[in-house]
């Protein structure tokens, strides 16, 4: 692999021009993605980079594809605003990463993951062609929305140099409530319970700890109504989903990172709903695994993928390998799609971004 | 039409539901956008996807253009009938298949009406979040096609966020499924559902789709603040914004839209220059806190009367004037177009003295109705179309708005979509280059370019523009606007 670091879309334009095969990469905070491409030039876009306009008032921030996350994170955060999908691996992950993965963490409970916050993109596709897809401003119907199918693309139809999101107003208090179940379905129907409850959760992750399931809740508010919220959301859950312990837990960044506690050589994401997860979860055997999303996202670490692939087919679901060495970073059902092949027949006919 | 495919389509179809008597067609002549009409080869009114699929894949061999067509609510001539082309009603695919409120799911057919999603989750403590303003009668397949708004978009999005999953049949007729019942929405690859929502039925036809349902608020507060200006209710509007407040909706109404709405629905509005409702919901310790500071707000603004409502009964009334303010304008005016422009919200102000120096120079009135909170504009352009000229002119001021939001950063779309009326202004929003791309994407799905062809891409064969906006129905005094 020979890795080119482009400093201008001109640059990454002719170097799309001038390569037989091209893998788009950020930071590399993703290994496992970055395993198939051994033939492949590698446009590393990480000095694509810098906030190009953040306007607090509109809701709306412009950044360039390689800008940090964290850099991001921290433009918003004087404004008292974030992004709302919480960027998986916020200290080493670029935003385009981001995007191209599709990874958010815990917090995308409460409004919503990339897909929902992602405005628009300026992009360079394989035949080395710059174009804007989508727009600038909170709320667009113009045109194919080509910016949401960036979104998990992996940079096979066109690698993201500038990228818009809509951002919300952030919480300035959060507190974190863990409920214990001794089995899985009890749990389960605690999220049920939320799910239809008139309760606003930030985040709502399920881990199995110490043989019980334990339900990590989080609430987002201000000093003078958070207290009323948490009496309120702790009273209901214990009187509607019995659990067998509850506690209140050091609100603390490790707590809400989804990954922090899972030790294996893979780690994958599986999206999945609430509902498979019960036949899943009985098909793996020593994995670390982490139910965050109130269900709806597995992140589990492996040191047998070969078994995580067959219950993943087994179940219909696909998994996608973060770390490890992998060949293929997609695993278990693959998700193959007449739709997504002729907007790579159009956006990549010579087949040039792996 | 061609004999051949019209045999294939009686094959298919009973006579009751293959239109094709002129008295049959009528009423698929025009959709929201009345200025438009055609008259369509034929109307097929399926009622499985079977027959969806089979008479897709006709109209694919034998290279027979189609639209699909729910409640024909377009407000951009997306459902336009193509000439001599053919209508494919999705009414009677109106089932809600399945809805599982553990996870806050429905599974649904496109012809089902987007607000009986929500009364049939509302026994569960759930709803269905978009809400456009016809939402009582538009489905969630052509809702689906043009990526339906609302006033609640800034906080919820647009229906791209709200559906999770669907089965589509592509133009060339091959079905295929993307997406599914995690709230993850997209599985491993790109968001195939984000790029079919809102392609404006270029690309097919949703069979089946799965949407995301949201927990019922414990408590909305809903305030409606009286202006003696226009511009101090949108300066109102950064207020709030600035003050970290993220309100469900917010909206504003201007003299005309008022007056409109008024004397169509009686919501007992104050008279004023400009209207702000305001919606907070969520929990309710929360949204008692929020809504002490946004009084606040609302009285530095000055506001010079403010109302607040007190039970369900009062929320709806003020809900009723603004939804019901497209179709109030039809008591003022015989004809109007309505614009759908974007702009940065904090360039509302600006934006709207430019509109009311249009509004002088082409000596027609326009009512501004617009969802505040994500800057999106609603400008009804009031014409007369029995006048020689009137609907060349108001199309005209139309394009001028369209130019301005464009200017000024935004859209010419927030939520109607291109479909007939804005397809000349695509070249405003998207270099040659970009159009380009998405006309290859589309010949990649339709290389006939059969489904809802000239739609979106300027030029192309144009359907006939008739001078005068009533639709058919009431032009054939079948309907009436009171």
């Amino acid at each position: 692999m020979t890795a080119n670091a482009p400093n201008t879309v001109a640059e990454l334009q002719a170097l799309v021009r001038d390569s037989e095969r091209l893998h788009a990469r950020g930071n590399g905070s993703k290994t496992a993605l970055h395993g198939g491409a051994v033939d492949a030039v590698v446009a590393d876009i990480s000095a694509i980079r810098g906030i190009v306009d953040y306007q607090p008032g509109e809701f709306t921030v412009t950044a360039r594809a390689g800008t940090p996350v964290r850099e991001l994170a921290a433009a918003l955060n004087e404004q008292g605003q974030y992004l709302p999908f919480d960027p998986l691996l916020p200290e080493a992950a670029t935003i385009g990463g981001a995007v191209a993965s599709n990874l958010s963490g815990s917090r995308r409970y409460r409004y919503g993951g990339i897909r929902d916050f992602i405005l628009g993109a300026a992009v360079v596709d394989g035949l080395g062609r710059a174009f804007r897809v989508g727009g600038k401003v909170v709320k667009n119907a113009a045109g194919f929305d080509l910016s949401k199918f960036l979104v998990g693309s992996l940079g096979r139809y066109a690698i993201m140099t500038e990228l818009t999101f809509k951002v919300f107003p952030d919480a300035p208090r959060f507190r974190s409530l863990s409920f214990s179940y001794a089995r899985l379905e009890e749990a389960l129907a605690a999220i049920y319970f939320i799910n239809q409850s008139i309760f606003e959760l930030d985040a709502l992750d399920l881990l199995p700890k110490d043989k019980r399931w334990q339900l990590l809740t989080r609430l987002g508010g201000d000093d003078e109504t958070l207290p009323r919220r948490v009496e309120r959301f702790m009273e209901a859950m214990t009187r509607e989903t019995a659990p067998s312990h509850v506690a209140e837990l050091d609100d603390c960044a490790a707590l809400w990172d989804p990954l922090a506690a899972l030790q294996g050589d893979c780690l994958v994401k599986v999206p999945l709903s609430p509902k498979q997860v019960p036949a899943f979860d009985a098909l793996l055997t020593r994995d670390c695994r982490r139910y965050s999303v109130g269900g709806n996202i597995a992140w589990l670490a492996t040191d047998d993928i070969a078994s995580l692939d067959a219950a993943l087919e087994r179940c219909g679901l696909s998994g996608l390998c973060l770390r490890g060495a992998v060949e293929l970073a997609i695993i278990g059902n693959p998700n193959d799609n007449v739709l997504a092949d002729r907007v790579k027949q159009v956006l990549d006919p010579q087949n040039k971004l792996v | 039409m061609n004999r051949e495919f019209f045999n294939a389509l009686a094959a298919i179809y009973p006579a009751d539901r293959l239109l094709t008597r002129d008295v049959e067609l009528l009423p698929y002549e025009s959709d929201a956008l009345t200025a438009f009409s055609a008259k369509p080869g034929a109307v097929v009114l399926p009622i499985n996807e079977a027959e969806v699929i089979d008479t897709v894949r006709l109209c694919h061999a034998l290279a027979v253009p189609f639209v699909a067509r729910g409640s024909g609510t377009s407000l951009s001539g997306g459902s336009l009938p193509i000439p001599d082309g053919l209508t494919i009603g999705l009414n009677r695919l109106n089932r809600i298949k399945r809805i599982d409120p553990q996870q806050r799911i429905a599974v649904v057919e496109p012809g089902v009406i987007n607000l009986h999603i929500s009364e049939a989750a509302g026994p569960y403590g759930l709803y269905y979040a978009p809400d456009p303003s016809s939402q009582s009668i538009c489905t969630i397949g052509g809702n689906i096609a043009f990526n339906s708004g609302g006033a609640h978009c800034l906080k919820h999005g647009m229906t791209s966020n709200h559906v999770l999953g669907m089965k589509v049949v592509l133009a060339d007729g091959a079905v295929t499924e993307f997406g599914g019942e995690s709230s993850d929405g997209i599985g491993i690859g790109p968001d195939l559902v984000g790029l079919f929502v809102g392609s404006e039925g270029l690309f097919g036809i949703a069979l089946e789709i799965t949407v995301r349902l949201m927990p019922l608020p414990e408590l909305y507060r809903t305030v409606l603040a009286a202006y003696d200006d226009l511009g101090r209710a949108g300066d109102a509007v950064s207020m709030v914004v600035a003050s970290g407040l993220l309100p469900g909706a917010m909206e504003i109404m201007d003299r005309l839209a008022i007056k409109a709405a008024e004397a169509s629905v009686k919501a007992g509005y104050p008279d004023a220059e400009a209207l702000l409702i305001v919606e907070l919901e969520g929990e309710a310790p929360q949204v008692e806190a929020e809504f002490a500071r946004l009084r606040e707000i609302i009285a530095e603004s000055g506001a010079f009367e403010t109302r607040v409502a007190q039970d369900e009964e009062e929320r709806t009334r003020i809900w009723k004037g603004r939804k019901g303010a497209f179709s109030a304008v039809g008591r003022l005016s015989p004809d109007y177009i309505v614009q759908d422009g974007v702009v940065p919200r904090s360039r509302l102000g600006e934006a709207l003295v430019a509109i009311g120096a249009l509004k002088a120079k082409y000596g027609l009135d326009v009512a501004n109705v617009f969802h505040a909170g994500d800057g999106n504009l609603h400008p009804l352009i009031l014409y007369d179309g029995r006048e020689a000229g009137a609907l060349a002119k108001a199309e005209a001021l139309a394009g001028e708005i369209l130019a301005l939001c464009v200017n000024l950063g935004g859209s010419i779309t927030g939520e109607h979509g291109i479909g007939m009326e804005k397809r000349d202004y695509l070249p405003a929003m998207f270099s040659e280059e970009e159009i380009d791309i998405m006309q290859r994407l589309r010949l990649a799905i339709d290389p006939k370019e059969i489904a809802n062809r000239g739609k979106m891409f300027p030029g192309g064969d144009a359907p006939a523009l008739s001078q005068h906006g009533m639709h058919p129905l009431e032009r054939a005094g079948v309907i009436s606007r009171e």
